[in-house]
């Protein structure tokens, strides 16, 4: 770190940065990997990068949006490389794709009961999130945090289009009955 | 509308009015001390891109110039070798040995594969990949059952802590 006047100037700036969007990096992050301890890393890893170009990036007010693109992609890069490294041993099933997959078990009601706090509703969807497989977990999140379409998903994660919309349609049916335990569903 | 509209819009709904997870409050002091560290670090132990000119300029040339002297030196030291084999210099030396018994080994190699019949070599090699395959899967047996399993224990046991 800088230690002239400017720099101090700088590093004081930065922190500011920081804390205002440290949360955000972090949250995007831990809702793809479904790990703290990787979303940390990859946080860290995001705030690096931006310390380098900080004196450009200050001034954008894309700043936010290139954040959370830069923490995406570490985030989506980090799980790749996992999966490769782990898929031959411990994923060794049949891909599933092609099936319609099962009915709602649940009624689906048209909104959530308001009993929780905004914290509480936000612990609730971010454990039963990481208790969904990383192939349910990821493309939903793209696509309802992220705001991806089914084919940017479909790119971006080297899977068929087909694959996605069956992936996500099967988190949504496995997140219901995870809200409805925690009393978010009537 | 059906269900998977229904909940695709409730999902949708539910999942962006969340608020943002919290960072974690180390998150601020793990950044700055990483910053610290690679502040720190003299220019050879940074990345090639944060290296000064002059001494970007130096480590290129200096490749080209190995690059060169490695390209120059294998021709001459082919030229070198094949020179001395052919000259009396290593008549009683062990690589002229060596190089007779290599031969020697590729000649019978030749005549057994000669005289042994096709069906032979082929049963021959399918046992040899059918035991490369067997060996490949205990690996991965192994390796499923005696690091992964414990690994996958470890964290269940962790996340039924929190």
């Amino acid at each position: 770190m800088q230690t002239t006047s400017t720099g101090s100037d700088q590093s004081a700036e930065f922190t500011e940065f920081m804390r205002a969007h440290q949360d955000m990096v972090f949250s995007t992050a831990a809702r793809l990997t479904g790990s703290d301890a990787q979303a940390q890393d990859i946080a860290q890893e995001v705030f690096i990068k931006a310390y380098g170009i900080f004196p450009q990036l200050r001034l954008q007010p894309s700043a936010p949006g290139w954040l959370k693109t830069v923490a995406t992609n570490l985030a989506l890069n980090h799980l790749s490389r996992y999966r490769k490294r782990w898929r031959l041993f411990s994923e060794m099933r049949a891909d599933d794709a092609g099936e319609s997959g099962p009915e709602p078990d649940v009624p689906v009601p048209d909104t959530l009961l308001e009993n929780l706090g905004s914290e509480q509703r936000r612990a609730v969807v971010d454990a039963a999130l990481q208790r969904l497989p990383e192939h349910q977990r990821v493309p939903l999140v793209l696509y309802h945090f992220e705001d991806l379409s089914y084919q940017e998903i479909s790119e971006r994660l080297h899977v068929t289009l087909a694959k996605v919309k069956i992936d996500i349609r099967r988190a949504r049916l496995a997140l219901l009955p995870m809200l409805q335990s925690a009393g978010m569903v009537p | 509308m059906n269900d998977d509209d229904r909940l695709e819009r409730l999902l949708h709904a539910t999942l962006r009015g969340l608020p943002a997870r919290p960072a974690p409050h180390d998150l601020e002091s793990r950044v700055h001390a990483e910053l610290a560290r690679r502040a720190a670090q003299t220019w050879p132990r940074r990345s090639f891109r944060h290296w000064p000119m002059s001494a970007r300029a130096g480590f290129v040339a200096t490749c080209g110039i190995l690059a060169a002297v490695a390209l120059l030196s294998g021709s001459w030291m082919e030229v070198s070798i094949r020179t001395l084999i052919e000259s009396d210099v290593l008549a009683n030396f062990w690589v002229r040995h060596l190089t007779q018994l290599g031969a020697a080994a590729g000649d019978l190699a030749v005549s057994l594969a000669n005289a042994l019949p096709a069906a032979w070599l082929d049963t021959l090699l399918a046992v040899a990949a059918s035991l490369y395959v067997c060996l490949f899967g205990l690996g991965a047996a192994a390796y499923r059952f005696l690091y992964l399993r414990p690994v996958n224990d470890r964290l269940t046991i962790t996340s039924g802590d929190q």
